[in-house]
């Protein structure tokens, strides 16, 4: 039982970040149809970000985040000014290609610049773990739940209580329509682009100092941000914040009770799963078809 | 012309290994046969029917371990385990396509990528079928009609008649009546339906064409390398295919051929070039760069040239290039 | 008139001398495999690092009979097919008489089979799976101890460790299920009970499930095989969790001094096979090839934690050379013959080869030192067992 309540606890703090990764993915997926490769780069730009703050300019551990943060939305941004709004018309597969070029790009760029050697991300909060009857959470762990709650939090406001938000949701929604409403679908794509990748980056800035940092950690983190597209439903926040959730919970649970190895199984099982009995997903409206 | 050059290149493909010294370029171009096999697998699926499989991998691996498995265990003859090999992939094309097809698009995307990660993590874990990480070495040479190829040349021939195989598969499929199902599926899919095409039935048998071709490809593979590990599931490998069949020119029957050729010399040319640190990078933005300004891929951009080149002269209708599918 | 004649005589005489010198400039070519990037790449760069100290230390004393070395290095990427692409490269495009690699045993079976196409040797430095040299490849010489030879190194100190039961966490490789096997089979036939397994995949970085498993199980020691990557990750889980028992790596890549940096505390006590003390390098059994090569590390600026895999390629590198010096020429077939005969002391130390594997085509395999140390206070040091004798 104890057992349980750990897996639980650890599943929880996971998936709080593959919620915050499945977010940003869910909104370019579904927002933009582009199928973003390049998002587990964005991952990793944030954590080797982080790293470079606290390692090289002394940054305070929050600042360096929220650098981790600004960097991400910036060179999201300019990917898509550069790369993707000139390919506006293309097929959905010229927009991937293009990503995959850019996570190749992006990935072996960091490995030139940084070596492939894993690094560690120093971080002020103290080591001993908190004790709560059976189960144990380190402080930083705790400091990460918390800081995801606030970005997904801030995620909901930014979409349901803001113009902007506004302007996004139309133009997921019915975009010929908002472009008649005067809703600069361009600069919406942007900042949609923008900012999933920042929330890509916090995920890799908070989970950094967790694990380690090396260049292909984004990997691992791209697949589990599809999975939890797919789970939550495409251009549903609920549905990626829940989804990442249960993928969390799911893979700790798969892994401590039916086997380590095949960990990483039962998020792919569940997709396929839910794709079989509610293929929109756990939230989605009904997918568009055309 | 066009007859022309289809010659020189037949001629110049058969008498390749006697013109071509080093063994080492012949293992590239092998390995390029290889992936073309790959390429237009994966085109029929996705250029013809329009459906992107991120799965591919998977049936090429499945080939590939079913190939080495029969020979090395069973000892089954080559030709046996070939055949084998693509029957057990285009079973497995066809349960995908069964499941899959009741969703479509970004869904499919998914349960494709899904799949070949469930049958990855098998591979790596199930180690009395497969022996896990440690994989399949010693796989028998290739044998047939009591020829065996173990020399690169002679399993030049062999690849080579695979690739030819392959493409001729998918030409006669494009060209019959299956193949203009698949046209009017990625035009319009509502509208074909109404007309009486089955999507699911047409997106099946793309789905089990393509994943046999994948998994032929992948029995060529376990014999030529005579060493099968769980390496062979590897996104990556998926992603090679997809950067080939989409930068080729997806939707036409030379586009994966080209870029299979294309995108297997390019890292070994770039190994010469540059050091080790800066082959990916430029890799990447080589793609980057051939997406950007030959989005529908070299073939059908070659092919627009070429039109234009030979276009009438002002006053006279211009010929449109190839039409543009809205893909979901 | 006779000056002139005598001056051309000597010129003939001169030139054939002339162009074998001009011949034997050319540098002796050795290829290198490793993997410089992916999971492992730390482990990888370090091997690099010390073959280059090996070939200039070589080629400052003459190089071998004049000719200095040249290092052609492949980066297999951590991937099987990367390795079996490079070794073909190696031998076809840059057509060395010899190479050393490829780091982890997956890699290195993957370019066994072109060894024996194109007959060229390898030298094995870092793998530890047991059929590397029991599969029949006369083109094969290992100076890494398979998992066998590393377990039965522990053997003497079995009794002072007082194991009642332990446990296994490897990484789902070759390398982390061989170790898994041979430690096992050294234990159970000293009446330690083993609880079961535990695996996780070479680029898993949660590894809580795993160790909540094994904390319900009862036993008091952990073996733990992977890269240090991987075991950093492992020891500051286990400290989240309160984990509380004898940890103990194996496979000599533990690099003790990064865990040191990255785990800090969660490092504390652990115990650490390996096949290297640069921190004692007096006690190795050539203390001074041992110290100069620790002194011209830390002169080269490389990260100290990484000496204790980067003398893997300097041995390998010096066992290569040593072979084409007792050959004579740079040629593979006459490397193979000679490395039969080589008998030199490398870093570890004693490196001379055995017969191993299937009659009639053995592969060479050497004795490896073995050592264990453990982590006190922040520092490395030898364990009480280990010191008291």
């Amino acid at each position: 039982m104890e057992q349980l309540l750990q897996h639980l606890v650890n599943g929880l703090v996971l998936g709080g970040t593959y919620a915050l990764l499945g977010i940003g993915l869910t909104l370019i997926f579904g927002l933009m149809n582009v199928v973003n490769f390049a998002h587990g780069e964005f991952y990793t730009l944030g954590a080797y970000a982080t790293f470079t703050a606290l390692a090289f300019a002394h940054l305070d551990f929050f600042l360096a985040v929220l650098a981790a943060l600004a960097a991400g939305a910036a060179i999201g941004a300019a990917v898509e000014r550069v790369l993707l709004r000139p390919l506006a018309g293309e097929s959905i597969d010229t927009t991937m290609l293009v990503m995959i070029g850019v996570s190749i790009a992006l990935q072996n760029a960091v490995l030139l610049g940084f070596g492939g050697v894993a690094q560690s991300i120093p971080h002020p909060f103290p080591t001993e773990p908190l004790v709560l009857g059976a189960v144990s959470i380190a402080p930083l762990r705790l400091v990460v739940l918390a800081a995801a709650g606030g970005l997904i939090a801030g995620s909901y406001l930014l979409i349901h209580r803001t113009r902007l938000g506004q302007a996004m949701r139309a133009t997921f929604q019915d975009p010929d329509t908002a472009q008649l409403m005067g809703v600069r679908i361009h600069r919406v794509h942007t900042v949609t682009f923008a900012f999933g990748a920042a929330l890509a980056s916090a995920a890799g800035a908070l989970l950094g100092p967790v694990f380690l940092v090396y260049p292909s950690m984004g990997d691992l983190a791209a697949l589990r941000a599809f999975s939890v597209v797919i789970l939550g439903g495409l251009g549903s926040l609920p549905g990626a914040t829940l989804g990442g959730l249960v993928l969390g919970i799911a893979e700790e649970l798969g892994a401590g009770y039916v086997s380590s190895g095949y960990r990483d199984a039962a998020g792919f099982l569940i997709i396929i799963m839910v794709l079989l009995l509610r293929p929109s997903g756990l939230f989605a409206r009904a997918e568009r078809v055309g | 012309m066009r007859l022309l050059v289809a010659g020189l290149g037949a001629a110049a493909a058969l008498t390749l290994p006697l013109w071509l010294q080093s063994p080492y370029h012949v293992h590239v171009v092998i390995m390029a046969g290889i992936f073309t096999i790959l390429a237009c697998s994966l085109n029929l699926l996705l250029g013809y029917a329009g459906q992107l499989s991120l799965g591919h991998a998977a049936f090429f691996g499945i080939g590939a371990y079913t190939s080495a498995l029969l020979t090395l265990r069973l000892q089954w003859p080559f030709l046996a385990g070939l055949v084998a090999a693509a029957a057990a992939s285009g079973l497995a094309g066809w349960g995908i396509g069964r499941l899959a097809f009741k969703v479509r698009g970004a869904y499919f995307v998914l349960v494709t990528i899904s799949f070949a990660g469930v049958i990855s993590l098998v591979s790596v874990n199930w180690m009395e079928l497969t022996n896990g990480p440690l994989g399949l070495p010693g796989v028998p040479a290739a044998e047939l009609f009591g020829v065996s190829f173990r020399t690169k040349s002679a399993y030049y021939y062999l690849v080579l008649a695979g690739a030819a195989l392959a493409v001729l598969v998918c030409r006669r499929l494009v060209r019959s009546r299956t193949g203009r199902a698949f046209l009017a599926l990625r035009e319009n899919e509502p509208l074909a339906e109404s007309v009486g095409i089955d999507a699911v039935h047409y997106l099946a048998v793309a789905a089990v064409t393509s994943a046999a071709l994948a998994g032929m490809a992948g029995s060529l593979y376990a014999h030529y390398t005579r060493l099968v590990s769980p390496e062979v599931f590897l996104f990556t490998y998926t992603v090679t295919m997809v950067i080939m069949v989409v930068a080729g020119g997806k939707g036409t029957l030379a586009g994966p051929v080209v870029g299979a050729v294309l995108f297997t010399a390019l890292p070994e040319a770039l190994r010469e070039v540059v050091a080790w640190q800066w082959q990916m990078v430029l890799y990447g933005v080589v793609l980057i760069l051939l997406v950007f300004f030959l989005p529908r891929g070299i073939v059908p951009a070659v092919g627009a040239a070429l039109r234009a080149r030979m276009a009438p002269r002002a006053g006279e209708p211009r010929l449109e290039p190839g039409a543009r599918s809205p893909l979901p | 008139m006779r000056y002139r004649l005598i001056a051309v005589l000597l010129a003939l005489l001169a030139a054939p001398g002339l162009a074998a010198v001009a011949e034997s400039q050319a540098p002796v070519k050795i290829g290198v495999i490793q993997p410089l990037s992916g999971p492992v790449a730390a482990s990888g760069n370090y091997v690099r690092m010390g073959a280059e100290i090996a070939r200039d230390w070589i080629n400052a004393r003459g190089g071998i009979g004049g000719r200095k070395i040249e290092l052609i290095i492949e980066d297999n990427k951590s991937d099987p097919k990367e390795a079996a692409n490079a070794a073909e490269k190696l031998i076809v495009r840059d057509r060395v008489p010899a190479i050393m690699g490829a780091w982890g045993s997956s890699m290195t079976l993957a370019a066994m089979p072109k060894l024996e196409e194109y007959g060229v040797p390898m030298v094995v430095e870092t793998s530890s799976a047991a059929s590397i040299t029991k599969r029949g490849n006369p083109w094969i010489f290992r100076i890494s101890p398979p998992s066998e030879m590393e377990a039965l190194g522990l053997e003497k100190y079995l009794p002072a460790l007082k194991i009642k039961k332990a446990d296994f966490l490897a990484v789902n490789t070759d390398w982390g299920r061989g170790a898994v096997g041979a430690f096992g089979d050294v234990l159970k036939k000293h009446g330690v009970s083993v609880g079961a397994p535990e695996f996780m995949d070479q680029a898993a970085t949660d590894m809580n499930a795993q160790i909540t498993k094994i904390k319900g199980s009862g036993g008091d020691t952990l073996f733990l095989t992977t890269s240090v990557e991987q075991i950093t990750l492992v020891l500051k889980q286990a400290q989240e969790q309160r984990f509380q028992r004898r940890i103990i790596t194996t496979g000599g890549s533990s690099s003790p001094n990064q865990l040191i940096k990255q785990a800090g505390a969660a490092a504390e006590g652990t115990y650490h096979i390996l096949f290297f003390m640069p921190w004692f390098p007096e006690a190795m059994p050539d203390g001074k090839l041992a110290r100069a090569f620790v002194d011209e590390w830390s002169k080269r600026g490389h990260p100290f934690e990484g000496l204790t895999e980067g003398f893997r390629g300097h041995d390998g590198i010096a066992t290569i050379a040593e072979a084409v010096k007792i050959a004579g020429k740079d040629e593979p077939r006459a490397i193979r013959e000679a490395l039969w005969k080589v008998s030199l002391m490398g870093v570890n130390g004693p490196i001379r080869f055995e017969k191993d594997g299937p009659a009639g085509k053995e592969s060479g395999q050497s004795r490896p030192s073995i050592f264990v140390v453990q982590i006190r206070d922040g520092k490395v040091t030898l364990p009480d067992f280990v010191a008291k004798k």
